[in-house]
């Protein structure tokens, strides 16, 4: 039973770790929470939804099923990113100068925008995501993995591995990692902060939305409000790791769904959603910064 | 200043005169039809809508009730408990003559306050749970049949059809799950060995930590008290955990989209309690085909608010009045024969009949399976 869930919590945790990257990557440059980064992940799956079926519309599933998916992550990816990117401008550039709680509110008022704008043009019912794998896996240790599931912890951790290698190894992520440690220098260095706070969202959207979509291919439902717990979940996950530390998010997500699986396995289902927030609290009264977070002092 | 403050203040008079003549002006008789008609449960909601409209159309085609033509409010409660006793109070101040809702229990228990305060009568078409009845508020009714019953129904059918011995049962925590759990548990204890029990969170979509602990105890089925949406996610992942044992729940999962969730081939062979097929009850044969050449496929509880909107008019009409008391005290003595066949209150509100009887999902479609 034990390794039945570990698996279970290391799919949904996967998920989880991709949703939190894209608030722990606006936090580390931005030093802002951006609440609707839960919608994006929304929208990811309700336009994988659309996407796909439009190719089985056309035909083109029928043809060829990894191609119509392969096609339908990468627009649904490319949308995300330019809601992320179209976000960013007209919400939070403006209040770049503003004091830190005005961004703050923007991005609540987006994301309750993003939230019933779905749901007045995509109506307040569950929408079901075609059954294409059905049951299909194969038993491990006693447990029973779902092809599905192999391939959602796969996509997850490949995904985190190449984000880790384009942040600490290419010039783009160095300047990221210029611009989260100090804007000023950065843009005397001749770093153009602009594109590269549009590359941290478009980036983090795109993430977003292949969680986005890998959960309605795995749960075959989607509604316009999952962005919101998820979106808390993925936030405690980029929390408990260390807001603004990327190793931090894959490993608070990680950790936050194994949490979760334990907890209802081993103490009570009924409690399920508490012994995440349970595990922040904890974390945070013995190390305030998180478990990979570095305690940065006041600059002078 | 105070000029101003004086302006505002005649404004808000004069706009509150408009608005109550406007009240008044609208001079025919209101019923409130309180569901839910947004979120994950839009679609009861709307079945609700069709069979409440469909009895207020016969009725207005036959110049209404007193003479006086008949209007519906709709009132979205969005099942949400909060959300319900705030659209009951606004049917209340809108003077309606009785409300047909609301359809969860965990709305109907709050609201049946609200409206007992305003003498305004309730009929629900679809809370089962048995608290709703049992506070001896006169004006609160139903037309469906209660947990109790269904419970006893479905541990009938486990232990006597099935001949079972050990089950789960898990339940979503709400009024209705948790309720028809219990009583479903109370009925089988002693008989059967209830192996595990747990709650779910409703809106939760992932089932496989508690499904994997339900595993573990090998039973030889799953008793769920709860809604489609869940029961449809756990039922699908159950059968991708390789759990092969068949569910089991009652009439809040007899829905399409439960099939629609779960797959076709997941949902095959679970066992549903609920009222009798509406299509063979033959009192009900006019109402499923106008229902059928307006809106299409007949909603299951799209024969109780029918019939609950046709028995609030029907008290009306013999009382004479629209008044809460007259209609309230009319709906305790009188008998109406409607769709679902005769119907009478208890003293409680309860009908006095209620037929429950186990369904099962077969090729996607649910069939009439056992009577007990």
């Amino acid at each position: 039973m034990f390794f039945q869930q570990l698996i279970n919590g290391l799919t949904v945790g996967g998920v989880y770790a991709l949703i939190a990257l894209g608030y722990t990557m606006v936090y580390g440059i931005l030093e802002l929470i951006n609440f609707a980064h839960g919608e994006i992940y929304m929208l990811g799956a309700y336009l994988g939804i659309i996407f796909f079926g439009f190719f089985t519309g056309v035909g083109l599933t029928s043809y060829s099923l990894p191609l119509s998916l392969l096609l339908t992550f990468a627009i649904s990816m490319i949308f995300c990113s330019a809601y992320g990117f179209t976000i960013e401008r007209i919400a939070y550039r403006p209040l770049r100068n503003a004091p830190r709680l005005s961004p703050l509110i923007s991005a609540i008022g987006v994301s309750i925008f993003l939230q019933n704008y779905v749901m007045l043009t995509q109506g307040a019912t569950d929408k079901v995501f075609p059954h294409l794998f059905g049951a299909s896996g194969f038993t491990l240790f006693n447990a029973r993995i779902t092809h599905l599931q192999t391939a959602i912890i796969l996509v997850s951790l490949v995904l985190m591995v190449s984000l880790h290698l384009f942040i600490t190894k290419t010039k783009m992520g160095k300047a990221m990692r210029a611009v989260a440690q100090d804007k000023v220098m950065a843009s005397l260095l001749g770093i153009n902060i602009d594109s590269i706070i549009s590359l941290t969202f478009i980036i983090g959207s795109g993430l977003a939305a292949i969680a986005g979509i890998m959960i309605a291919l795995y749960y075959g439902l989607v509604n316009y409000s999952i962005g919101y717990i998820a979106g808390i979940k993925a936030f405690t996950a980029a929390v408990l790791g260390g807001i603004g530390s990327i190793p931090g998010a894959m490993f608070g997500g990680i950790f936050l769904g194994f949490v979760e699986s334990m907890g209802a396995s081993y103490i009570s289902s009924e409690y399920k959603d508490a012994y995440a927030f349970l595990v922040l609290i904890v974390v945070l009264l013995v190390k305030p910064s998180g478990i990979f977070g570095k305690t940065t002092e006041e600059k002078v | 200043m105070i000029k101003k403050l004086l302006e505002v203040c005649a404004t808000l008079t004069i706009m509150l005169v408009v608005a109550g003549g406007c009240q008044k002006k609208g001079e025919g008789i209101k019923i409130g039809l309180a569901a839910p008609m947004t979120g994950d449960q839009a679609k009861i909601g709307t079945d609700l809508r069709n069979g409440v409209t469909l009895a207020v159309e016969e009725w207005n085609a036959k110049g209404g009730v007193l003479g006086k033509k008949i209007e519906v409010v709709v009132a979205d409660d969005q099942h949400d408990p909060k959300q319900a006793v705030s659209v009951a109070n606004k049917l209340v101040n809108q003077r309606v003559a009785g409300v047909v809702g609301h359809f969860n229990s965990s709305c109907s228990i709050p609201s049946s306050d609200v409206y007992n305060r305003g003498g305004v009568p309730m009929i629900s078409p679809g809370s089962t749970n048995p608290q709703l009845t049992e506070k001896g508020y006169r004006g609160v009714f139903r037309v469906c049949g209660r947990d109790d019953q269904q419970g006893k129904v479905g541990a009938e059918f486990v232990i006597n059809k099935l001949n079972l011995k050990r089950i789960a049962v898990i339940h979503d925590k709400t009024t209705y799950g948790q309720g028809l759990a219990d009583e479903f548990k109370k009925f089988v204890n002693g008989k059967v060995e209830v192996v595990y029990y747990g709650g779910i969170i409703q809106g939760d979509k992932d089932f496989k930590t508690v499904l994997t602990s339900v595993k573990e105890k090998n039973p030889q089925l799953i008793y769920f008290g709860g809604i489609y949406p869940e029961a449809g996610l756990l039922v699908k992942q159950a059968r991708e955990l390789g759990i092969a044992f068949p569910f089991m729940s009652g009439d809040g999962t007899i829905d399409q989209k439960f099939v629609e969730i779960a797959g076709v081939k997941a949902a095959e062979g679970t066992y549903l309690t609920f009222s009798p097929d509406t299509k063979r009850i033959p009192t009900a044969k006019s109402f499923v085909e106008n229902y059928e050449k307006k809106y299409g496929e007949i909603g299951p509880y799209s024969v109780y608010a029918y019939d609950a909107a046709n028995i609030l008019l029907t008290a009306v009409m013999e009382a004479g009045s629209s008044g809460g008391k007259a209609v309230t005290d009319k709906l305790h003595s009188m008998e109406f024969s409607g769709a679902l066949g005769k119907i009478r209150f208890d003293d409680k509100g309860d009908v006095t009949v209620s037929p429950y009887v186990v369904w099962i999902t077969k090729d996607g479609t649910f069939i009439e399976y056992w009577r007990p």
